[in-house]
């Protein structure tokens, strides 16, 4: 993992997506257009070239990743490196041991029945539901009682200490854990019925 | 189950087929919420759905043997195992067939992950022939009676307390009061007596003082009185206060000591399970809750009950006919002071969530100064705290103005009674049905009934409370204790350490298990090394030596007597422990080495410091053994620490030694005087060392290398390092990486 060091040989495989995230996410109060961001250079082994990623079902219960010309992994597992802030992008591919091999910037890139594998993967992966319509809310001793209908349909579900367990993403989008670390996910507030969201302002 | 479910399952049944787990997932697809059932029995795994029909899910799998009557099945003898894979906010349950495919995926949220997590382990235990050994009791996520989800796992429903009970066992703590506590309630009966007799002296005092204008001498007379009575009140008010918060507070007192106790013999299991904060919180929060309840809410209530009910009586007594325009507004009182009472309580909960916020920012960018300031980041960190602060403005100013409005409200509704009796009242004064001074006196008994009612909508939020505090409380204090007074233990008075591991297993979780068939013999004064990865089982077999926790399968002997018969007192007192970071009390160096053994002598204390390579240092402090250490010793360098936890440990004088990792993260000069200490320490003792370090190791008689719970090598550093094999391996990165380091310095 120590190769933080080889920025002056040059990996074999070395053009730079990861410069875009890095120059982008560095905008905390810096960006005043004063200051030239540097550039930060990485030679990571996991930075893998897109058009060499093969993901392919076999047997048909398990994900192989092969990259050409190089290495294969029998049994892979493909997450988000930012599940909240960017689901769609920046995907991990990692071995059995959970150790990461390597990341898709955008899974666009890849050839379409590889794009197809990594959603269908990530979408049994992230069981995160999104609420719908809020039918109740009771607030007993510092604990809520939701009964809500989600995308999977109906649900009840605690929330202990609303405050700590609500964590607000946007100005209008919330995530709350239940009690049991189960997720619900409200993606626009306004975009639901006024009585859900009555619900929703009477407990945060 | 479900009715439809168990006529699919009666259908398909065999007569020899015993069920033996029916289990419902909450997930039928990682799409849907909705249950289906995983029914294991003695001959296959059946797995039905809900719905009546029994043809929508041909397309989950191929073959056309696995349905019966709709119902998938597999017979035991084609499953190979089951295995959970964990996913983000839920899991999936995996049950594999012999040729290695996976016959089907279950779908369950985060809220069965450790039910399947059990499942999938019993699958794996009948696939291998084995008896499935689930565990009895899973945490109840549940209540019992309501079925409402608890606030926390195996936690008090609050919505189900049984009330009269809690309140009953509180009334308890007061039993050795009983003369006071009957005092008490006889100074409150007086005391709200007192306050009903001023309205009538008001009375008198109008009717035949100041509307005939005569009677000079009554007035003097009746104003004294008035005095009397307020000086009495006030004496009685005093003793009240008096009386009930010694009751209380005594009451309060030994409710703490029992918790404390019962926190102090609490198995460690416990403690696994439970947070450290959540328990201390019960000591601190709970109790307050249940002191303020005591202490204030029930004197207040019995006193204001009182009061009412005198007052209605009293009101009635006098006329009947006003009685009933005062009641009047009472229901909207009530019910609006409680509406708003939920109103204002979502607006404190807002309040101190924003507080908390504001304070935390504070707290971290205080902290954090010197990050701040070196990235330059004062100005950002100035609009967020004015951004925590507006919110903390908004949400006080719209409580305070809820606030205004509940008094608004209320007096609204109470003046209504008072326009009445005005109206009414003085039409009957004028009537002479009534006189000016019972008027008055009605008027000054409806606000004195009006006021109580006000806060009568907050009682219950607050009793409640206080009831689910004074539950969690006995919860701890009803745990099972450690088995610490065993009737038939065996004493032992001196411990050889002969320590036998015969086919022990142990799993924190009964499904999991750490520790597999350990086979180990130790003769007494040996010195055993454990070797291994974290995670392999090292630390947890330690744990069973000094009965933290009791093995799950086999047995471990010690001197030839099973653990679990020694008595308690005993083992611990023959054992010790010095771990890797030494956790010291906040009192002097002398009376820490002295925990162990609280009557030793200085002398006794200063030979261990000597043999610990601790006087050294000890000395040249200028408090010397006098000096205090500190919140866990945090006035002492870590080398220090230890050296004192190894004196703790000679003068414990432990039949039994346990290091764990006791040496590891010290400079070397600091180690080679506590590997000089730990030398002197570990001979003629039993001793067991976890290390990392191979120069701890070397001084063993034998090491054992344990993997993934199972001891795969036992023998002497040399025998192990000649075999070429696991432990051989171990050293051969230990000394790469420590090459590495030495190149990059």
């Amino acid at each position: 993992m120590a190769t933080e060091n080889g920025s002056a040989e040059p990996a074999k495989l070395n053009e730079k997506p990861g410069e875009k995230p890095g120059g982008k996410t560095n905008t905390n109060g810096k960006t005043d257009g004063k200051r030239a961001v540097t550039p930060i250079t990485v030679t990571h082994p996991e930075n893998v070239g897109v058009e060499s990623i093969q993901l392919f079902r076999e047997p048909p219960w398990m994900l192989r990743l092969t990259i050409q010309d190089d290495r294969s992994y029998l049994r892979v597992k493909i997450v988000r490196a930012a599940p909240l802030s960017h689901p769609n992008r920046y995907i991990c591919i990692l071995d059995a041991k959970d150790e990461e091999i390597c990341m898709i910037d955008d899974p666009k890139l890849l050839a379409s029945e590889m794009a197809d594998i990594v959603k269908e993967e990530l979408d049994r992966r992230y069981l995160t539901s999104t609420i719908e319509r809020v039918t109740s809310v009771r607030n007993e001793f510092g604990t809520s009682y939701w009964d809500v209908l989600t995308n999977r349909g109906e649900r009840e579900f605690v929330v202990q200490n609303a405050s700590e367990n609500a964590q607000w993403l946007g100005d209008h989008r919330l995530l709350l854990v239940d009690v049991d670390g189960n997720r619900f996910e409200i993606s626009d507030l306004n975009a639901l019925d006024k009585k859900s969201q009555g619900y929703v302002e009477l407990v945060l | 189950m479900p009715p439809q479910v168990s006529l699919k399952l009666s259908r398909v049944q065999g007569p020899q087929e015993e069920v033996l787990v029916q289990v419902a997932t909450d997930m039928a697809t990682e799409e849907v919420f909705d249950e289906r059932w995983l029914v294991i029995t003695n001959q296959r795994l059946l797995l039905l759905d809900t719905d009546t029909g029994d043809n929508d899910n041909d397309n989950d799998n191929d073959t056309d043997n696995d349905t019966d009557n709709g119902v998938w099945h597999w017979p035991l003898a084609s499953v190979k195992g089951a295995r959970v894979e964990a996913l983000v906010g839920g899991g999936r349950l995996e049950i594999e067939s012999n040729d290695g495919a996976p016959t089907h995926y279950l779908y369950y949220s985060n809220s069965l992950a450790d039910k399947f997590g059990e499942i999938a382990e019993g699958i794996s235990q009948l696939s291998r022939g084995e008896e499935m050994a689930l565990p009895t009791q899973l945490e109840r996520t549940r209540c019992a009676r309501c079925n409402r989800v608890l606030p926390e796992k195996d936690g008090v429903c609050p919505a189900c307390l049984k009330k009269l009970d809690t309140l009953k066992r509180l009334l308890r703590y007061f039993a050795p009061y009983r003369i006071r506590v009957a005092l008490l309630l006889f100074v409150l009966a007086a005391e709200t007596l007192i306050d009903l007799i001023p309205p009538f002296i008001t009375q008198h005092i109008i009717d035949d003082v100041l509307v005939p204008r005569a009677n000079l001498g009554l007035l003097a007379q009746l104003a004294l009185a008035l005095l009397g009575i307020n000086v009495v009140g006030w004496f009685a008010w005093v003793s009240r206060r008096w009386l009930g918060t010694t009751v209380g507070f005594r009451a309060i007192e030994a409710m703490r000591m029992d918790l404390y106790r019962a926190l102090q013999y609490l198995p460690l299991r416990s403690f696994d399970k439970r947070k450290v904060g959540g328990l201390i919180s019960r000591m601190t929060n709970d109790s307050d809750l249940v002191e303020v309840y005591l202490i204030f809410d029930i004197p207040y209530i019995v006193n204001n009950t009182l009061m009412v009910i005198g007052i209605l009586g009293i009101l009635f007594y006098k006329s009947w006919e006003l009685t009933l325009y005062v009641l009047l507004p009472v229901p909207f009182i009530i019910i609006g002071s409680s509406m708003i009472w939920q109103r204002m309580e979502a607006h404190w909960r807002r309040w101190s969530a924003k507080w908390s916020r504001l304070s935390s920012h504070l707290n971290e960018s205080i902290r954090g100064i010197r990050v701040v300031k070196a990235f330059a980041q004062e100005r950002r960190e100035g609009q967020r705290f004015d951004r925590h602060n507006t919110d903390l403005r908004d949400v006080s100013v719209t409580a305070e103005r809820t606030w205004v409005v509940f008094f608004m409200v209320t007096n609204f509704f109470m003046s209504f009674g008072v326009f009445f009796v005005w109206y009414f009242g003085g039409q009957q004064v004028l009537g002479d049905e009534l006189t000016l001074g019972e008027l008055m006196a009605f008027i000054t008994f409806i606000w004195m009934l009006y006021q109580p009612l006000k806060w009568f909508g907050d009682f219950y939020g607050f009793m409640m409370r206080a009831y689910a505090g004074a539950e969690r409380i006995f919860e701890i204090i009803d745990t099972r204790s450690e088995p610490f007074e065993e009737p038939g233990a065996v004493p032992m008075p001196r411990i050889e350490g002969r320590v036998r591991f015969c086919r022990a297993s142990f799993g924190y979780d009964p499904g999991k298990p750490v520790l597999k068939d350990v086979e180990l013999e130790v003769k007494p004064g040996e010195m055993i090394g454990l070797v291994g990865k974290s995670g392999a089982g090292k630390s947890t077999l330690i744990q069973l030596m000094c009965r933290f926790y009791d093995v799950t399968r086999g047995s471990l002997e010690i001197d030839g007597v099973d653990i679990r018969q020694i008595r308690l007192e005993d083992l611990r007192g023959q054992i010790g422990l010095v771990a890797q970071t030494s956790f010291l009390f906040n009192c002097t160096i002398a009376q820490n080495i002295s925990y162990g053994r609280p009557g030793a002598s200085f002398d006794e204390i200063l030979r261990a410091a000597r043999a610990a390579n601790a006087h050294e240092f000890i000395v040249t402090k200028p408090d010397g053994y006098d000096m205090v250490v500190g919140e866990q010793g945090n006035k002492l360098s870590g080398g220090e620490k230890q050296r004192l936890a190894i004196a703790r440990a000679i003068l414990h004088d432990p039949r039994i030694l346990i290091l764990d990792e006791a040496t590891s993260s010290l400079d070397t000069p600091t180690e080679k005087k506590i590997q000089e200490a730990i030398s002197r320490l570990v001979a003629g003792r039993t001793t067991f060392a976890i290390a990392h370090r191979l120069t701890t190791l070397r001084s063993a008689d034998r090491l054992v290398v344990l993997d993934a719970g199972k001891i795969v090598e036992v023998g002497t550093h040399e025998e192990l390092m000649e075999t070429q094999g696991y432990f051989y391996n171990f050293v051969k990165t230990q000394q790469e990486t420590s090459a590495v380091t030495a190149v990059s310095g």
